[in-house]
């Protein structure tokens, strides 16, 4: 994610030097460089094998057959009967299904926000130098090395359930609430909380934003007496508009893409699929009921398709409306 | 420079392409090892079940013995706690690859005969590979559909009220075989009265116990091909059961679910709760009190519509050792050492050998073999309802909507409707 930001300036570079940097010294005969060029290409594609048919075999192929899938009725055993767009009217009526898309927005809708504004804030505040800053730096993106795995999401859900750090620290200010997994209205928010804790990626972003907007910008604002919040709002934010198109982008695709988080603290193995009451009962959790518990495996591809058309909606819509907000230097 | 450069490349593409040989030959290998003869005639078959650690310890233990009589047969193990149990089986029967031979539980045979997975045994019992000779209780006939034998009986068990007895003696509650709903309904008012916890965890969304109500009215809740009861049935059900988690007669679901995987009875926030009896084992490892096992109250004092559940071992259709792995089935259920190892843990041994070989000195294991006796000799047991293709699921949704109704989440009116809904999904019909 790191070298994402660094390359936008690099891309830049590449685009206005596009020269070939290096030619032979004395370029061979027309017809045997073509028979090399093509061993050459042929043995690039050699190397590039072992990749190319993970991503035949893995990626494109079950993809395309998960397509297929999608307008049938499959239930793993049986060999797939087509039953055109059955599975998407079946996913409208189901109350289940209309619920899941409700918590998943809400998700998204909530803990994008909030995760970015943890990001930026701190951000700022670690642009400035000052000792220690490489530790704080470290310390605060180490969440997000280790926030998506399996074991957090169990602690997580140790830390807010019943009787447990959360609670009692919640009933010395005199709210009990009695932990916050079993509650189904609750438990979102420990999921928000999970992912707002995991600020660290975003945050790095910023920073590296941030160190681009030219010092010479503040100190003519200030000559000119802009304060701080003026200085803010009209040189920094627009400076990183481009970071932050990135960041909400990639972040509200990845909220979308929820599930470990939330089958875990859930219930996950051996309890609830996802939550009292489907409290946490993501898109994708309720995907992975409707193919693995239910063997319904024709209408989980119908689910994971409509998700992947809505994720390139919102990308869309995003990117259409960069033109209004994002704002990116001319002629640097 | 040039010819050096070129000689570098065709080693580095060389090794490339032996690196990928090796990996070809790997692939080749690791194939080989889903098909099991050798030259010598060993056999190699997978057994999997679902349970925790101990009953893996349990079964290992009996496999070890099996090995000892059969040194041909090879059996490697694989366990999951339940529901991970199922995903995988699911995965690996799908993908051609199940395990030979497998747990199995009554609520599953009708589906997976649909899915074409099960091997029907009657050949192998004919061919004298398998006995079914020797059973309790007509628990022969249990692994039996439509004339297929689908899975053979390793144990027996039925549901019960398992209870917290030191909490149902302080509150003075003393259940007997007989009692009414509505001495049930005054017994853990009481107990909400006079100790303060919740009189049960909540019968409410547990299918078994709704199950034998059902049958206690002359229902069921399932027949061969669907529901067994009305949409006013499960509404009255649960506008009682409403009440009572309001009333704090039933736990705060909220404090059951987060108390997972261990129960709520055990985690001390209620005092009893109905399901299967051999699941006393279980509470006694988990909590501090002692746990006992009351009857199932009655509608007309008389019938508890009780029945024998049933752990069961099934064959995979695609096994290519049917024969070995009815011989593996056999050992399991008719060796009597086997008794002495598992002990109660499937269940009540199901065949006679066995249940003789295991006399329990512990007083929990003592209490199972009292209760099944007592429903032996007041003869309330009755034929077990069907379990129609779908039932799994039906259990699952009953499970989680009467939740949704203990947390107030749904209205009572609006989760009959839901159930009935999803149960129509899970059933075809």
């Amino acid at each position: 994610m790191g070298t994402a930001v660094t390359h936008a300036p690099a891309m830049e570079d590449l685009t206005k030097d596009s020269k070939p940097r290096h030619r032979p010294a004395k370029p061979p005969r027309p017809a045997a460089l073509k028979r090399r060029g093509r061993r050459e290409s042929l043995a690039g594609y050699l190397f590039m094998s072992p990749w190319i048919a993970g991503f035949l075999l893995l990626t494109a192929g079950p993809m395309v057959a998960s397509l297929y899938f999608a307008f049938t009725d499959y239930n793993l055993f049986d060999s797939p009967k087509w039953i055109g767009l059955d599975n998407f009217s079946e996913m409208f009526a189901d109350e289940r299904w209309r619920h899941s898309v409700r918590v998943t927005l809400w998700y998204v809708v909530v803990g994008t926000p909030l995760k970015l504004l943890a990001a930026l804030g701190v951000a700022l505040l670690l642009a400035q130098k000052r000792r220690g800053q490489a530790f704080y730096r470290a310390a605060f993106y180490a969440p997000s090395l280790i926030g998506a795995s399996v074991s957090i999401a169990i602690v997580w859900k140790a830390i807010f359930s019943d009787d447990a750090i959360v609670d009692r620290t919640q009933k010395t200010f005199g709210i009990d609430v009695g932990g916050w997994t079993g509650d189904p209205d609750l438990i979102i928010y420990s999921l928000v909380a999970l992912t707002v804790w995991q600020f660290g990626a975003p945050m790095v972003i910023f920073l590296a934003g941030l160190k681009q907007v030219p010092r010479e910008l503040y100190e003519a604002a200030e000559v000119d007496g802009a304060g701080p919040w003026r200085r803010f709002w009209n040189i920094t934010l627009p400076m990183i508009s481009p970071v932050l198109f990135f960041n909400v982008l990639l972040e509200t695709i990845h909220s979308f893409q929820i599930f470990s988080s939330a089958y875990i603290v859930g219930g996950g193995a051996g309890g609830n699929a996802c939550g009292p009451a489907d409290g946490s009962m993501v898109y994708t959790c309720y995907l992975y009921v409707q193919g693995f518990e239910n063997s319904r495996m024709g209408l989980a591809s119908a689910m994971a398709w409509l998700l992947l058309v809505a994720v390139a909606l919102v990308t869309a819509v995003l990117f259409w409306s960069q033109r209004r907000w994002v704002h990116y230097e001319e002629g640097a | 420079m040039q010819q050096n450069r070129n000689v570098e490349r065709r080693t580095v593409l060389k090794a490339a392409g032996a690196s990928l040989a090796v990996a070809g030959l790997g692939a080749t290998a690791t194939a080989c090892g889903g098909d099991s003869g050798t030259g010598d005639g060993t056999v190699t078959i997978r057994y999997a079940w679902w349970g925790a650690e101990d009953r893996a310890e349990r079964i290992n233990k009996t496999v070890e013995l099996f090995h000892k009589k059969y040194p041909k047969i090879k059996v490697k193990t694989d366990f999951q706690p339940y529901t991970d149990f199922w995903k995988k089986f699911n995965t690996q029967a799908s993908g051609g690859n199940p395990p030979d031979v497998f747990q199995n539980a009554i609520g599953f045979l009708r589906k997976y005969d649909a899915k074409n997975v099960l091997l029907d045994l009657g050949a192998q019992v004919e061919a004298g590979n398998l006995s079914m000779d020797g059973f309790r209780a007509g628990l022969e006939k249990f692994g039996e559909i439509d004339g297929k034998l689908l899975g053979v009986p390793v144990g027996s068990n039925s549901m019960a009220l398992v209870v917290d007895t030191p909490v149902y003696t302080k509150a003075g509650v003393k259940p007997e075989q007989g009692w009414t709903w509505d001495d049930y309904d005054a017994a853990m008012k009481k107990i909400r009265d006079k100790t303060g916890r919740a009189g049960d965890t909540g019968p409410y969304n547990v299918m078994y116990l709704y199950d034998l109500y059902l049958r206690q009215n002359g229902k069921a809740f399932f027949t061969e091909d669907g529901l067994g009861f009305a949409e006013e049935d499960l509404k009255a059900w649960w506008t009682k059961a409403e009440k009572a988690v309001e009333e704090g007669i039933y736990a705060d679901v909220k404090k059951v679910t987060q108390i997972k995987p261990k129960s709520a009875v055990s985690g001390e926030i209620a005092a009893g709760e109905f399901t299967w009896d051999n699941f006393t084992i279980r509470y006694s490892s988990e909590g501090k009190s002692e746990y006992g096992l009351a009857p199932i109250p009655t509608t007309d004092g008389k019938r508890t519509g009780q029945y024998l559940g049933s752990l069961m071992l099934s064959a995979s259709k695609r096994t290519q050792h049917p024969k070995e792995v009815a011989q593996f089935i056999d050992f399991m259920v008719h060796e009597p050492e086997v008794a002495k190892i598992m002990g109660y843990d499937r269940g009540v041994p199901a065949t006679q050998a066995q249940y003789d070989a295991f006399a329990p000195t512990d007083p929990v294991n003592k209490a199972i073999a009292a209760y099944e006796e007592s429903l032996v000799s007041s003869g309330v047991l009755e034929p077990i309802t069907p379990h129609p293709n779908g039932a799994d699921i039906c259990e699952a949704a009953f499970l989680r909507i009467g939740e949704e109704i203990g947390l107030g989440k749904r209205s009572v009116d609006d989760a009959v409707k839901q159930f009935f809904t999803e149960s129509k999904t899970a059933l075809g019909s």
